[in-house]
């Protein structure tokens, strides 16, 4: 059995260097420190622990990486321009090896903030330090007290009570060299504020091999609503670690979509706590693994207040010898009644060489509730193939089709247009479909 | 000796009025003086294994076997998931008992000692059934005391004997088939069971052969911490035919008694097997029991497992579909009262083309009883148009009752079409109130309400344990409002 191990280039001498190099406040210094004594004290995730049973380890050793010192050229790459311009986001960050190289902001409301996490915490500490660290901290666990300890940089989105941020706001972080690379995003909305946020990653391949961890916290006052979009097409040399965490208060609405279509291996973790009663959490996932991608989707409910709802969607497509592994668990409290939460997940298996791992798992504590879930795996049904080959398609347009179809139902429940125009032109590519390629 | 025992054995449970009714404590609490010739000393060490099998005069590979199931379980150590066990204590618990009776010689009812024949009285279990029931092998504490076999099945060669006996009887299919379904590097409870093993039944059928009556045994636990290791092998030959069921309920106890058995069936080509049980063991009963079937081409498993008992139990039955076109089914019922915590499910492995299975869970949590589902499906590549449905329902009656679902779907096959589907939901307000309209009691409606829940399961049951169900279910609901 492979281990996990220690790489020294973590010290707390490195932690020393990214404190005067952020110029922290002592404050997050000490969050910091703090943070690295919890790494330190961590054990790495083993095949023996539940949550990391069908994860391959290896993939995300952090053990001869460097922590990367910004990007190779803080040159815009032409990828992310394009990006930009195909963008449903009219605010843009750009993160590159953990330094913001470009900022781009069309906001007409006022009193929101959008900036890097850096010049938050220096221009707005008192907001940053409220909540930075409030849903994702180091003891989440080995990866996100990594994150916790060493976070380069990040992005910032706070929004004031009652205001309503009308254009989508959105952050590309990208990279141009290997190493370890950790960003962080907070998103603070108050009272009956609403906003739609975009966390993209996305790069060219280059030479070495990248580690991201990333987290997002997401705090949600009373009545406020937040959509959010974790759209994952790093290039094929990334292992990706994703933490996503809510905290939803009175009445508030939270819709979350992660999609995973790139990177090595990605991780993905979305957590959502209904903290207030009425408060509802949508969560979707959409994943297509090929040529020997290998993702893991772990999925939270965690229902502590009455009269909530929760429903959480994912949907993955494998093929060449891929592996997916979905797990989610509905929790909820002793007097969460009349809780609502639902959870489904379906695979289809594209090749007999893919492996798909399906746990959704229940546990409840209320008896006044609502609860199930459903999972299903299989093939592209026989009979519907058949149908479109009725009607003159040939077999591999048939199977096009009845994927991108499959996979659309996640993407069509958010309007995010560009985003799932996007999407579904990267599965097409995927899937071999001839001239989608030139188009990304 | 007999002092002893006497002196260290509270007549009853302290918390017994509340976790059963009161007819149900009348029923079932009550002792019987304990006659035992050998009793091992508390604890497990390879000292107290010598000395189990040189009372059972084991061939030496049978010793062998024990002492390195003892070694695999002490590398092992207890899982570290699942329910509390916290409160099993191997220190405190005896590993074998051998009760006075010599087993194997009773060869009618009226050769049973009157002390056993007023438990099974005092249990419910009339004596005219026995007469109606193929054959009825009793464990009375850890060894088979009672057999009784159809005659017409000896001719056919079935052979049904507790699996002691089977050993010695029958060495050369015991030794092909022992452990090599469930092997004791399985599962730290597996290996403990590996080692100190006593009892159980082995059955036997010929090619062909259609035992149309059920076998069936019946288990008593009555002694103060004793350890129940049941060691059950079923080997069905091709095209045979096999129903076995096993009912046990004990009498309540104040300190806690751990139960681990061991069952395993091989299912061979075109066969058909069916294996029932519902465990009604006295709520201070820690009860952790492998059950596994391999099952060959064409073959169909079917495990009925129903809980209603103990204090934890943590039983998986499981199918391995090695054959082509097998089928496996898994029909769970688990019934969580105050305090009990039942972590019941199924595994299935499909591990041959063209093989099927369903599982069905359907668990009741009242008072602050927790229940469980924990599954495993399984598709291995090569295993192709495997299929495979599974569905768990799960009841609430209180505010402070728990369920959890846990299944485990893992699939390496493009063909395969497998699907899983739970939900939880409490007792319809509506239809209380419907039949309360119709002039029932609340408590009344609400039993026949879970009673209708555990219908799709209820109605596998042979008669006389569908019968039995609804009584145990009707006592548990009893007391059960205000």
């Amino acid at each position: 059995m492979a281990t996990l191990t220690d790489n020294p280039l973590l010290s707390a001498g490195a932690l020393e260097a990214v404190i005067r190099k952020g110029q922290d406040p002592d404050w997050l210094a000490e969050e910091r420190r703090a943070a690295l004594r919890t790494f330190d004290a961590t054990p790495w995730p083993t095949e023996r622990d539940e949550d990391w049973r069908y994860t391959q380890l290896q993939r995300f050793a952090v053990t001869n990486l460097e922590p990367t010192d910004g990007p190779a050229s803080r040159e815009v790459s032409e990828r992310i321009r394009m990006r930009m311009e195909d963008s449903d986001a009219e605010g843009i960050l750009v993160h590159a090896n953990g330094e913001t190289i470009e900022r781009v902001a069309k906001i007409r409301e006022e009193g929101v903030i959008f900036s890097d996490l850096r010049s938050a915490v220096r221009d707005h500490e008192d907001i940053v330090r409220e909540h930075l660290y409030s849903t994702v901290n180091a003891h989440a666990g080995k990866y996100h007290a990594l994150n916790a300890a060493f976070w380069q940089n990040g992005t910032f989105v706070y929004v004031p009570k009652n205001v309503e941020v009308e254009l989508p706001l959105g952050a590309f972080t990208t990279a141009d060299r290997g190493g370890l690379s950790m960003g962080r995003t907070l998103i603070v909305v108050e009272d009956n504020a609403k906003v739609t946020f975009l966390d993209e990653y996305t790069s060219d391949s280059f030479d070495g091999r990248l580690f991201h961890g990333a987290a997002a916290e997401i705090v949600l006052g009373p009545g406020a609503k937040v959509r959010y979009l974790s759209l994952q097409n790093w290039g094929r040399n990334v292992a990706h670690m994703n933490r996503l965490s809510a905290k939803l208060g009175r009445d508030a609405r939270l819709e979350a979509l992660t999609v995973s279509v790139g990177g090595d291996a990605a991780r993905a973790e979305v957590h959502s706590t209904m903290q207030g009663p009425g408060s509802e959490s949508e969560m979707l996932g959409l994943y297509f693994a090929d040529k020997g991608q290998h993702y893991n989707q772990y999925t939270l409910q965690h229902h502590e207040a009455d009269h909530a709802f929760s429903d959480v969607l994912f949907k993955g497509a494998l093929r060449d010898a891929s592996h997916a592994v979905y797990s989610g668990i509905i929790v909820v409290d002793e007097g969460a009644q009349k809780t609502d939460a639902y959870q489904t997940n379906r695979n289809l298996l594209l090749d007999a060489d893919s492996e798909a791992v399906s746990i959704p798992q229940l546990q409840i504590g209320a008896n006044d509730v609502r609860c199930s879930h459903g999972s299903t795996t299989g093939p592209v049904p026989e009979d519907q193939r058949f149908y479109l080959m009725s009607r003159g398609m040939r077999p591999e347009v048939a199977e096009h089709l009845l994927v991108t179809g499959f996979l659309y139902e996640v993407m069509s429940r958010v309007t995010l247009p560009k985003a799932a125009e996007y999407v579904e032109r990267v599965v097409q590519a995927k899937l071999g479909v001839p001239g989608v390629k030139e188009k990304l | 000796m007999k002092e002893d025992l006497v002196a260290d054995a509270p007549m009853q449970h302290p918390d017994a009025d509340k976790l059963v009714g009161m007819e149900h404590e009348k029923q079932y609490d009550f002792q019987l003086p304990e006659n035992y010739f050998y009793r091992s000393e508390k604890g497990l060490d390879a000292r107290v294994i010598e000395k189990i099998s040189y009372f059972k005069g084991e061939p030496q590979w049978m010793l062998d076997f024990r002492l390195k199931a003892l070694e695999i379980a002490e590398k092992k150590g207890p899982p570290k998931w699942g329910p509390d066990l916290s409160g099993l204590n191997f220190e405190d618990i005896y590993f074998y008992i051998r009760p006075q009776e010599k087993q194997g010689t009773s060869k009618s009812w009226d050769d049973i000692p009157e002390e056993v024949r007023e438990t099974y009285r005092r249990l419910g279990i009339p004596e005219a059934e026995q007469k109606v029931l193929a054959g009825v092998g009793a464990q009375y504490e850890s060894e088979m005391v009672y057999h009784n076999l159809k005659e017409e099945w000896e001719k056919q060669g079935v052979i049904f004997l507790d699996t002691d006996t089977g050993l010695k009887e029958h060495p050369e299919i015991f030794k092909e088939y022992f452990a090599t379904v469930v092997p004791p590097e399985d599962n730290y409870y597996a290996a403990v069971n590996s080692a100190v093993w006593s009892g159980g039944s082995f059955v036997y059928v010929p090619a062909g052969v259609d035992v149309d009556v059920p076998l069936q045994a019946y288990f008593l636990l009555n002694a103060q911490q004793i350890g129940q290791f049941e060691r059950t092998l079923i080997i069905v030959e091709p095209g045979a035919k096999a129903h076995y069921i096993e009912g046990c309920t004990a009498p309540t106890y104040d300190s806690d008694s751990f139960h681990s058995g061991v069952i395993e069936i091989i299912a061979k080509e075109n066969s058909n097997v069916r294996y029932s049980t519902i465990q009604n063991w006295s709520h201070n009963v820690y009860n952790l029991v492998t059950q596994r079937a391999m099952v060959y081409d064409n073959a169909s498993m079917g495990w009925l497992d129903g809980n209603l008992g103990s204090k934890v139990t943590m039983k998986y039955p499981s199918c391995y579909l090695v054959g082509n076109g097998a089928h496996g089914e898994v029909l769970s019922i688990a019934f969580a009262g105050d305090g009990q915590h039942q972590d019941a499910g199924a595994k299935v492995i499909h591990a041959a083309p063209n093989t099927t299975s369903s599982v069905v869970s359907k668990s009741i949590s009242k008072g602050s009883g927790t229940s469980s589902y924990r599954g495993l499906v399984q598709i291995h590549e090569g295993a192709t148009n495997a299929k495979s449905n599974v569905e768990c329902d799960a009841l609430l009656l209180d505010e402070t009752s728990k369920t959890n679902t846990y299944p485990y779907i893992e699939i390496n096959e493009k063909t395969a079409h497998v699907g899983h589907e739970a939900t939880v939901s409490k007792l319809n307000e509506e239809q209380i109130f419907y039949l309360q309209s119709r002039g029932l009691a609340e408590d009344e409606a609400m039993a026949l309400i879970v009673r209708g829940f555990l219908e799709p399961v209820a109605k596998e049951l042979p008669l006389e344990y569908a019968v039995e169900l609804n009584r145990l279910i009707e006592l548990e609901m009893e007391g059960s409002v205000g």
